[in-house]
């Protein structure tokens, strides 16, 4: 639209009259030119000089007489153009305050010289903090903190979870008795008010640990926010290191004794991956690096205790990438509502929850804001497509109008193919999480390009290159879990959907940022058999050109 | 470019407003990115050059549409009004001449203040940031508006600003012309006087109403004096002073000078006369005399008067830029340094939500996008510590004399060892680039006089820099290019408009120059110039992969970037871009598939199994030179070693191709080969021009002889034209004689599945020439077996000594069975020779051949036709090769 700008629409046609005297003929050119003038003056002159076979004696004379001409016209129509400006002004058909104010705003709103100054913010100066301390020698020492909080939030949790097992065991046997006495001493009416009670006092229960535990992670924030910003100061204050260092390495004893992971090792050795590099684009060729991973979805959330292998390295990736410009995100099928309560969305929200994130809000929190900006969204378009209708039949691409009623019924919900996103520090993995809405469609077999789910995928890359996201996990088949209606067929076909669709994104990336090397993970459920990953993984490279293997010959 | 001189290098940043998601233009294509828009629309500033503006050297995109502009820079400018010992009128002046010859381009400052009007260490004004408002066309391209509040003109602000968000502006305004400069100038000249700022004190949209209320006084410079409470040496100040400040300050467009009718004005009268205009030097191609204004003065030591010892400075520079960023210069770094660029951690901008259309929303505002157009000094101390050793001597090599090596300075055994290093390391070596781009440049002044040196120098390497040059020598560009191009019409609709149309958004997209807009018209001016001019050949699609690396190379010189393709594809591709080309094509596959049967005979055999044929892959490499499958950094330096050679290099090219997939060809079937060529693997390009360079040497002249070649051109070079070498000149060019090779109907040619040579080089290849030394050193040679398959009586009455007879009427039998022989067991001892197969009869060679072939694939090779001198049609079929394999000729 704003290429589309008024300047086409004041052409005018004035015409060039050049006289000059061949022999005894006095000849005159006559020439209609367009104004503002496009063309080249040169190139003009030459066809010019071309058409009318115009004798090269006169050929300096014509150049400088054309050139003369437009410089002239060109100038006599900024300045018609100009005054017409300042005609309107005095005529009052723009308003002064109007223009002048509008005039401010650009400049207030894009140059840093009369920009309002800004606010420090302690998020920043936070992540710079933290930044600093984190690649140095001082980053160990962070990481067992966090460690030590992370264990006294699973012994919280733990303990919860006992008290609500044994309340749920002294309920059963409450229950049986009086199930028991059902029809001999107690009524209907009985049963009911036992349960209700029983549901009250698990209310009651929950509820404390909730505000238990919400207290605990504040005060932990609290102090590690504080720890880190006073190590900070000690740290710039002397540059006489060893004496903190010391101070530093208190911890690091007491972790060793935590070695307990068996479960988890168990699951990890479940976990089927396979990788590939490969090359993109014609010519020019960018490299990528694609993993195909047998996983569960939130095994890349979830912490594994210190000892088991690599967690304290990887925890410590993603700590040093917290604020980095390469990131780690994870898209998360989700349903149409924005809250935690149900399925994919509370187991994940449980394991948010395992550990304090000491940077980001907590997730209830995040949560409520995008319900915010959910709803100042709907507002902002519906403004919009008040304001240009037409246009909102364009931007929709199937069924608008089906779409328009629902977001009518509850403009909270999100429709298929939105996103919202989730930042966190602490999950083992993954710094930003993507919730994509996806509706029962995509459980049935025949979803193609354009469905919003595989728009909303796009999206997601170009967030991700927007925002320096390196490495992206993408749910290939787009569920989380396998059903009986997803036969071998219906992955098959799915997976060259989704491969096909994220190499055509891949590409178009490369023109967005520039061929920036990236990690893209697809990941297909756990329940899914050897065989079937097999089958994924040889369709992989046949959709991909994956890089030769470099072979090294010796020289002749 | 001019020479560095006192000047600094300096960058500055802002960032490209960035796309409407999700909207694509009206081809259906995505839409260009702002910032390639700018890059595209920069390059035209590289030419502007002029002692009252800042050279503009480069810009680079950065990371989110982020542009860094790096341009001559000088620390100090008018901001703190001293005036530096000028007065007033002196500074007007100089300011107006860089502002006529800006208007002359077609440009328009839009931003000038005091801190964009430079000084150098004489105080002559420098403008700066003169380019921002063309780059940005208009400022259409990005947020932030062009200028500064106290110094816009009336009508600017009348016409209005644009803004992203704001929804009653849907137009951007109209672009401002010439004049709203001289307001600007008028407000300058006016703070200069008074010795203070203007409408400081107040805040923008006061100051912007102030400005417009102007329009009703009668006097304005009064009123604005009287505000300004300096009234008094306002009104002290000299009546042409005055003057001038009353025409540049008047409200009306229509009454107030453009800069060049002010530059005539009377109040410069005294000054003028100090200022001589300027003259652009005259350009390499042009018809007039480069060296007419050329005087020496009377004593030559006058010249070495000021010599500071600070050679680097005399470099051009954007050399010296190129120089920098050798030597490790980071732009964005120097940036981040002076905090002009500061980003936020990605992380804390995450947007919240995003709709199905990819409108994102809950992001806040990153401050860190906003506009600080501090230009910050790029420090040359690194790369002055990098050369400081570096004798001044290297600055001006000595040309003329022939007998000391190139070049000389006592670094010089270091950088002979540099010599040997790989191409991509001594591209990336600033002591070696300076060198060599000192004596290119020379070289390249000199041209055509020097033009034999310049061949001899880019058989070493060609430095990037002047690669657009050194390859318009090599393709012997000579006279007014630019006349010629813009005598032809490229503005007319032609037929063909619509393919380019279609092709020319396909070509080397990823590159930021050849996808930017201007890109893409100047691609189409020069394609319609080619079509244009060539009425007897026509545009086939290809021709767009052909022109790329010309425009790339030659991006602000359109006229030498036809010159050159025009000159490269009579040369290399000689009747290709015939409206039927299919007896040239087909004739130039058959001889590529001879080539790959000479030099890699079990490839060839496996290929021609699986019916695996270069119609099948190799037209698109040759008809567009393989700018069609390689990128372009790939192309450079393939073509750098092909403008070398001669027209049948190519198919050394290819067979070092397909050598490179060898492995992979040899063990895949006709469907796997296909795949692998629809989307050709990487290529070691480096590996590539080296084995094409021995396969060339390995190849007999004749054995490339195409009847549908270019036909030798009629003697009639200038006096510079250059020695002819053995390896840059055709087959075609040198004398028939009647040892020469005949043309072969193409029914025949493509018969044969080795290559036939000529007597001539039969007898090269025998040194049994009498014509003193030989063309060729001994080692580059193939070492030959001659088979003489003559019937004995023929042999022992003459033949080539050290020949070997094996009769082809006793070696086959008439079925064309093979024979035990014990003459065939010779051959045996000569594995790894090439073989010459000699006959006088033609089909019975080929049936040598053939039967070799079948029975073993060792043994296949070159077809040599030898004539008259050894009786007529004694046929050579030259078998040969360097594969070892256990079989043996039966």
């Amino acid at each position: 639209m704003k290429k589309n700008k008024g300047k086409a629409g004041s052409t005018a046609e004035k015409e060039f009259v050049f006289e000059f005297r061949a022999g005894k003929h006095h000849c005159v050119l006559k020439v209609p030119l367009q104004f503002p003038a496009q063309e080249n003056i040169n190139d003009l002159h030459g066809r010019l000089m071309l058409l009318h076979k115009i004798p090269c004696y006169i050929e300096n004379e014509l150049k400088s007489s054309l050139s003369n001409f437009i410089e002239n016209e060109t100038i006599l129509d900024y300045d018609r153009e100009a005054e017409l400006a300042l005609q309107r002004l005095t005529t009052g058909d723009v308003d002064v305050n109007k223009l002048t104010n509008a005039w401010t705003r650009s400049y207030v709103e894009t140059t840093l010289e009369h920009a309002r100054p800004e606010e420090p913010s302690w998020d920043e100066d936070f992540a710079d903090v933290y930044h600093e301390l984190i690649h140095s020698p001082a980053s160990d020492t962070l990481l067992n903190l966090e460690h030590n909080y992370f264990v006294s939030i699973s012994e919280l949790i733990s303990e919860r979870d006992m008290e609500i097992k044994k309340l749920q065991e002294r309920q059963a046997a409450e229950m049986d008795k009086v199930m028991h006495e059902l029809g001999n001493t107690l009524s209907d009416q009985d049963v009911n008010a036992v349960a209700s009670q029983h549901f009250d006092a698990q209310q009651v229960l929950e509820n404390k640990w909730a505000s238990e535990l919400k207290q605990v992670t504040g005060i932990q924030k609290q102090e590690y926010q504080e720890w880190v910003i006073k190590l900070h100061q000690d740290l710039q204050k002397s540059n006489n290191s060893s004496q903190i260092n010391e101070e530093i390495k208190v911890q690091p004893s007491q972790l060793s004794e935590l070695t307990d992971s068996g479960a988890r090792m168990f699951e990890e050795q479940s976990q089927l991956e396979e990788s590939f590099t490969i090359h993109l684009g014609a010519q020019l060729k960018t490299m990528h690096n694609l993993r195909l991973v047998r996983a569960d979805v939130l095994d890349f959330c979830k912490h594994r205790r210190h000892g088991s292998s690599g967690a304290k390295l990887r925890r410590l990736q993603t700590a040093l990438s917290l604020y980095s410009s390469s990131l780690c995100g994870l898209v998360l099928l989700v349903d149409n509502r924005v809250n935690s309560y149900s399925g994919i969305k509370r187991d994940f929200a449980t394991v948010a929850k395992e550990c304090t994130d000491f940077h980001f809000p907590c997730l209830e929190e995040q949560l409520e804001e995008v319900q915010q900006v959910v709803l100042y969204a709907r507002a902002q378009r519906s403004s919009k497509e008040k304001d240009q209708p037409g246009s909102s039949s364009s931007c929709s691409l199937n069924g608008g109008d089906d779409k328009s009623k629902n977001v009518e019924r509850n403009p909270c919900n999100i429709l298929p193919g939105e996103f919202y996103i989730s930042r966190h520090s602490n999950l083992s993995e993954v710094h930003v999480v993507f919730h994509l809405c996806v509706d029962d469609n995509v459980r049935s077999g025949n979803i193609t390009a354009r469905d919003p789910a595989i728009m909303g995928l796009r999206n997601i890359l170009k967030v991700c290159c927007t925002h320096d996201i390196t490495t992206i996990t993408v749910p290939l088949l787009l569920v989380h879990d396998m059903s009986e209606e997803m036969t071998i067929p219906w992955c098959l076909k799915r997976a060259e959907l989704v491969f096909k669709c994220v190499k055509g994104f891949m590409m178009e990336m490369a023109s967005w940022d520039g061929g920036i090397s990236r990690t893209v993970q697809f990941l297909v459920p756990k329940s899914i058999s050897e065989e079937m990953f097999y089958q994924l993984s040889n369709m992989l490279p046949q959709i991909f050109r994956v890089s030769s293997t470099l072979t090294l010959t010796s020289k002749h | 470019m001019k020479p560095l001189k006192d000047a600094q290098l300096g960058a500055f940043t802002f960032f490209a407003s960035a796309l409407p998601h999700d909207v694509c233009g009206s081809n259906g294509l995505p839409l260009t990115p702002n910032s390639i828009k700018i890059l595209g629309r920069f390059q035209l500033l590289k030419t502007i050059t002029h002692p009252r503006l800042c050279q503009y050297v480069d810009i680079s995109r950065g990371k989110h549409e982020r542009l860094i502009v790096v341009a001559e820079h000088y620390e100090r400018s008018l901001s703190d009004f001293q005036k530096q010992g000028k007065i007033v009128l002196q500074i007007a002046h100089e300011v107006l001449e860089g502002l006529e010859f800006m208007n002359k381009n077609g440009m328009v400052h839009r931003a000038l203040s005091p801190h964009n009007v430079l000084m150098d260490c004489k105080g002559n004004i420098k403008l700066a940031k003169f380019g921002l408002y063309h780059m940005t066309d208009h400022g259409a391209d990005v947020d932030f508006p062009i200028g500064y509040p106290s110094y816009l003109a009336p009508e600017v602000i009348a016409q209005g600003s644009f803004h992203p968000s704001d929804p009653s502006h849907d137009e951007a305004p109209l672009p401002s012309g010439p004049k709203t400069d001289v307001w600007s100038l008028g407000v300058l000249l006016f703070e200069l006087c008074a010795g203070r700022r203007l409408l400081q004190n107040i805040d923008i949209t006061e100051r912007l109403k102030f400005i417009l209320t102007l329009g009703c006084m009668d006097d304005i410079v009064t009123v604005l004096a009287e505000e300004h409470g300096c009234l008094d040496s306002i009104k002290a100040l000299p009546e042409n002073v005055l003057e001038l400040l009353r025409k540049c300050l008047t409200f009306l467009p229509s009454k107030r000078p453009t800069p060049a009718e002010l530059l005539r004005d009377p109040v410069f009268s005294e000054v003028s006369r100090i200022y001589t205009p300027y003259q652009k030097p005259v350009s390499l191609f042009s018809s007039s005399l480069r060296c007419a204004h050329l005087e020496l003065p009377e004593d030559i030591s006058d010249l070495c008067k000021d010599d500071d010892e600070d050679y680097l400075s005399q470099r051009a520079i954007d050399e010296v830029y190129h120089l920098w960023c050798l030597a490790g210069g980071d732009l964005e770094k120097e940036l981040t340094n002076k905090e002009i660029i500061q980003s936020k951690p990605p992380i804390c901008t995450l947007p919240n939500f995003v709709l199905e259309d990819g409108e994102s929303f809950g992001q806040g505002r990153d401050r860190s996008f906003l506009l600080d157009d501090t230009t910050v000094t790029l420090s040359l101390c690194q790369l002055r510590n990098r050369l400081k050793d570096v004798a001044g001597e290297a600055y001006y090599p000595l040309l003329e004399d022939e007998q000391s090596s190139l070049p000389q300075s006592n670094s010089s055994n270091e950088l002979s060892s540099t010599v040997t290093l790989p191409l991509i390391i001594r591209e990336r070596d600033t002591e070696y680039q300076l060198i060599r781009i000192i004596l290119f440049d020379r070289l390249l002044k000199a041209y055509p006089y020097k033009k034999n040196l310049v061949w001899k120098e880019a058989r070493v390497d060609i430095p990037p820099l002047v690669r657009g040059l050194a390859w318009a020598a090599l393709l012997g560009i000579e006279g007014d290019i630019q006349a010629k191009y813009e005598s032809i019409d490229k503005d007319t609709p032609i037929p063909t408009d619509r393919q380019i149309e279609v092709d020319i958004p396909r070509c080397h997209q990823y590159d930021e120059l050849l996808s930017s807009p201007q890109g893409h018209i100047k691609f189409r001016r020069v394609l319609k110039a080619w079509v244009v001019s060539h009425p007897d050949l026509v545009y086939w699609q290809g021709l767009d992969s052909l022109c790329a690396p010309f425009l790339y190379l030659n991006f602000n010189n359109e006229a030498l970037a036809y010159a050159c393709m025009s000159a490269f594809i009579p040369k290399y591709l000689y009747n290709f871009f015939l409206k039927d080309n299919s007896h040239v094509i087909q004739e130039y596959l058959t001889v590529f598939s001879q080539m790959i049967a000479f030099h890699d005979p079990e490839l060839s055999n496996h290929l021609n199994e699986i019916g695996f044929i270069p119609d099948l892959y190799a037209i698109p490499w040759f008809l567009t030179m393989f700018t069609h499958v390689f990128p372009l950094h790939k192309i450079f330096h393939l073509w750098d070693t092909l403008l070398l050679g001669n027209s049948s290099f190519p198919f050394c090219i290819g067979v070092a191709i397909l050598q490179q997939l060898r492995d992979r060809l040899l063990a895949n079937g006709f469907n796997e080969c296909i795949l692998l060529f629809s989307d050709l693997p990487e290529i070691d390009i480096e590996r590539c021009v080296r084995e094409s360079i021995n396969l060339f040497c390995w190849t007999p002249k004749s054995a490339t002889y195409r009847q549908h070649a270019q036909p030798p051109k009629v003697a009639g070079d200038n006096g510079f034209g250059k020695t002819a070498t053995y390896y840059s000149s055709d087959y075609q060019d040198i004398p028939k004689t009647d040892l020469s090779r005949e043309p072969l109907a193409l029914c025949d040619l493509k018969a044969e599945m080795s290559p036939r040579i000529s007597a001539e080089d039969l007898i090269d290849l025998c040194e049994l020439s009498l014509a003193g030394p030989t063309k060729r050193t001994k080692t580059g040679k193939p070492k030959i077996v001659a088979v003489d398959i003559r019937t004995g009586e023929d042999f022992n009455r003459g033949h080539i000594s050290g020949s070997i007879n094996i009769p082809f009427n006793t070696t086959f039998s008439p079925e064309g069975e093979l024979v035990q022989c014990p003459a065939s067991g010779v051959l045996q001892n000569y594995r790894g020779r090439v073989i010459v197969v000699i006959s006088h009869a033609m089909k019975s060679a080929v049936m040598v051949r053939k039967q070799s072939h079948t029975q073993t694939p060792v043994y296949t090779g070159i077809f040599l036709q030898a004539t008259s001198r050894f009786r007529n049609d004694v046929l050579l079929p030259y078998v040969g090769k360097r594969k070892k394999r256990k079989s043996s000729f039966p």
